[in-house]
């Protein structure tokens, strides 16, 4: 602070200009999702770390939020805006149920997730969600989105912090993109975990936000079972 | 500048085609303390006399013989003053290689950028020519090397040599002692022997120095080592 | 926008079992365009010796043709032929001399020793920064995503051909998910007394 020199003494000079100070809304805690769809299941995976740039909060904080009997929400990014976002999605779930006197459906809690995102159009939930869940008939499906709504079902998706690391993987080896001599087959659920697996080992490697455990959320008719499974914690 | 229109050099030739300069350089060689140098099979050795110029010379507060990088050694015939200069530009040079390439640069490499320096002064304006003769030695490619390196620039490599004053007779002395599979003590021992021939007074461990380079680098003998091979020379 | 992402392009390279392979893609273009679909970003720079720049292309061919220049100089001043890691010396010396205005290209270097034959692979950032990793090394507009497949599919002592394998289905699939880089790819493997360099098609979207 400049000084002013009076009497002998040094005193503060009080700036009697402006001084904008900011204030950032967003921060990124970091995570990962990935998610596999089969014929009659879905597996959700997530990581457990919670952090914020170099420093981490917990190294036990599943991203995975089971909304229904046979949906599960995964959600990173920003994670004030995840609580936010899934607490708002399971009061509106309550609110269809009451009114609808049935439980939402996967796809149509797709919809309606995106619905909510797009609500916040140009103040957006900094998240990444893959929504996994078996669909009316019975089948596995994921639904990725993007900060402001936009979504598509596929078979399988990588979200988060380490999302583009995991992406091009999945591709070639559950899409068997650049794959010659192979037939597409529905994938078993045995190969779905163990590649899910696989894929946090390699993003807990390379991405300082993804580590420390998974959880993982196997959905099938009978309901949804929990596994966990160590990553390194460094 | 009107001083450098006239800066031309100072070796030019004489009518018959000679460069009078280099060959004054070359008897200011011919008149300085003698140096010799041995490659020996496992190392090599150079070895200079340091005769004072009275009795009241502290002989340990200069050396002759210098270290220019880990595995390269040199020492010299002629003009202290010049042969300095050169110390500093070879060390500057070596480091300059290790800092392009991080590794020691190879005595090849040094003796040529040494010589093309010694001939520039043969060739630039306002200068004269190095009143010295080199002895570079070095430890490279698991072999060792010696080379000399003349005030014209011209450099030769040997297997053994001597330079200064009465060289003619230490290098006929050194083509009767000198076999192929000399290991380096014997080699140190050859270098004292062929200071002693023809040595003005009595050799002291003061009175002359050596440096020795093998695979583990280069180093100069202390007195007290040096001491040692006199010791065994009747 | 960042000017290292503005012409596209990616390059991986992974030790072996006495090899080395170095991969890139083949696309030139200017942000979302396309203009060729034959630029190479990997160059010999010796009988066992490859250089990736991938980047700001004309820094490319200037940093490529400059590198050269150096190399053809200190070849013929030392004559003999420049180790891998003195080489990458070379290049980093070059690269901070303009620390302040740099070239914008994140070379890759692979190559086996001239004397031993060790495999040798190494990337650095624009400035000249090393990294001479045990496994692989990835550069480019994908190498988050070329990360996520390297650390995936590369295992140690890969042979000659596997190593092709790895290679080739790392760079393929990780520049897919990437729309600044693709449009085929060129796989060079350096061993011993054999360089076999292919050519790969890939989806060209």
């Amino acid at each position: 602070m400049a000084m002013t020199e009076g009497a002998n003494r040094y005193l503060p000079d009080y700036s009697s200009h402006p001084v904008q100070h900011h204030f950032s809304p967003y921060s990124d805690n970091g995570g990962s999702i990935v998610s596999i769809a089969g014929d009659d299941f879905v597996v959700i995976g997530s990581d457990t770390r919670l952090s914020s740039g170099f420093s981490i909060h917990t190294r036990e904080q599943s991203k995975l939020f089971q909304v229904s009997n046979s949906t599960v929400l995964g959600s990173t990014g920003c994670w004030c805006d995840t609580l936010t976002l899934t607490r708002l999605v399971e009061a509106r779930m309550k609110m269809y149920e009451h009114s609808h006197n049935k439980v939402m459906s996967t796809p149509a809690i797709a919809q309606m997730l995106s619905t909510m995102m797009y609500y916040k159009r140009f103040f957006p939930y900094y998240v990444s969600n893959v929504l996994a869940g078996l669909d009316t008939e019975g089948k596995g499906c994921v639904f990725s989105y993007d900060p402001i709504g936009h979504f598509s079902r596929s078979d399988y998706r990588a979200g988060g912090s380490a999302g583009a690391l995991l992406q091009p993987l999945l591709d070639n080896q559950i899409g068997l993109k650049n794959q010659e001599g192979v037939t597409a087959a529905p994938i078993p659920l045995k190969r779905a975990v163990a590649i899910l697996k696989d894929v946090f080992i390699s993003a807990a490697e390379r991405d300082i936000y993804t580590g420390d455990g998974i959880e993982i959320k196997i959905i099938t008719k009978d309901g949804v079972r929990t596994e966990s499974f160590g990553l390194r914690k460094d | 500048m009107a001083s450098e229109r006239y800066s031309f050099s100072l070796t030019t030739f004489s009518p018959s085609g000679k460069l009078v300069q280099i060959e004054y350089a070359l008897a200011a060689v011919e008149a300085g303390a003698r140096s010799v140098g041995i490659k020996a099979s496992n190392g090599v050795v150079i070895a200079t006399e340091k005769v004072p110029k009275s009795i009241l010379v502290d002989e340990h507060s200069v050396h002759r013989v210098e270290e220019v990088s880990k595995h390269i050694g040199m020492v010299y015939s002629g003009m202290g003053p010049d042969y300095r200069l050169l110390v500093k530009t070879a060390r500057k040079k070596a480091q300059q290689y290790s800092l392009v390439y991080q590794e020691e640069i190879p005595t090849a490499q040094l003796v040529q950028r040494v010589a093309s320096v010694m001939q520039e002064y043969t060739q630039s304006g306002g200068v004269r020519p190095f009143g010295v003769s080199l002895l570079i030695c070095g430890w490279d490619n698991n072999r060792p090397y010696l080379f000399q390196c003349d005030p014209s620039g011209a450099y030769f490599a040997w297997k053994a040599t001597a330079m200064g004053k009465n060289y003619i007779n230490g290098k006929t002395f050194l083509e009767k002692r000198y076999n192929e599979d000399l290991e380096l003590e014997d080699a140190v021992h050859t270098a004292i022997l062929t200071l002693k021939e023809g040595f003005e007074g009595q050799i002291t461990a003061d009175n002359i120095e050596v440096g020795i380079c093998d695979a583990s680098g280069f180093r100069r003998l202390d007195p007290n080592s040096v001491k040692d091979y006199l010791a065994n020379i009747p | 926008m960042s000017i290292l992402t503005y012409n596209g392009g990616a390059i991986v390279a992974m030790k072996g079992d006495n090899c080395v392979a170095i991969a890139s893609d083949l696309r030139f273009g200017v942000q979302a365009q396309t203009l060729a679909l034959d630029f190479e970003k990997v160059f010999p720079m010796g009988p066992h010796l490859y250089l990736g720049l991938p980047g700001l292309a004309t820094d490319t061919l200037t940093v490529r043709d400059r590198l050269k220049f150096r190399l053809n100089l200190y070849e013929l001043r030392e004559s003999r032929k420049i180790h891998p890691k003195t080489f990458s010396a070379l290049v980093s010396n070059m690269l901070y001399e303009r620390r302040f205005g740099p070239y914008f290209v994140e070379p890759v270097i692979a190559g086996l020793d001239p004397v031993t034959f060790e495999p040798y692979v190494c990337n650095m950032d624009l400035i000249g920064c090393i990294n001479e990793p045990e496994d692989f090394v990835v550069a480019g507009s994908c190498t988050e995503q070329l990360y996520g497949m390297c650390e995936a599919l590369w295992e140690p002592n890969l042979k000659p051909d596997d190593l092709f394998e790895t290679c080739s289905q790392a760079i393929v699939n990780a520049f897919d998910r990437d729309a600044v880089s693709g449009w085929g790819a060129i796989v060079h493997i350096i061993e011993k007394d054999k360089i076999t360099s292919r050519k790969i098609k890939t989806r060209m979207d």
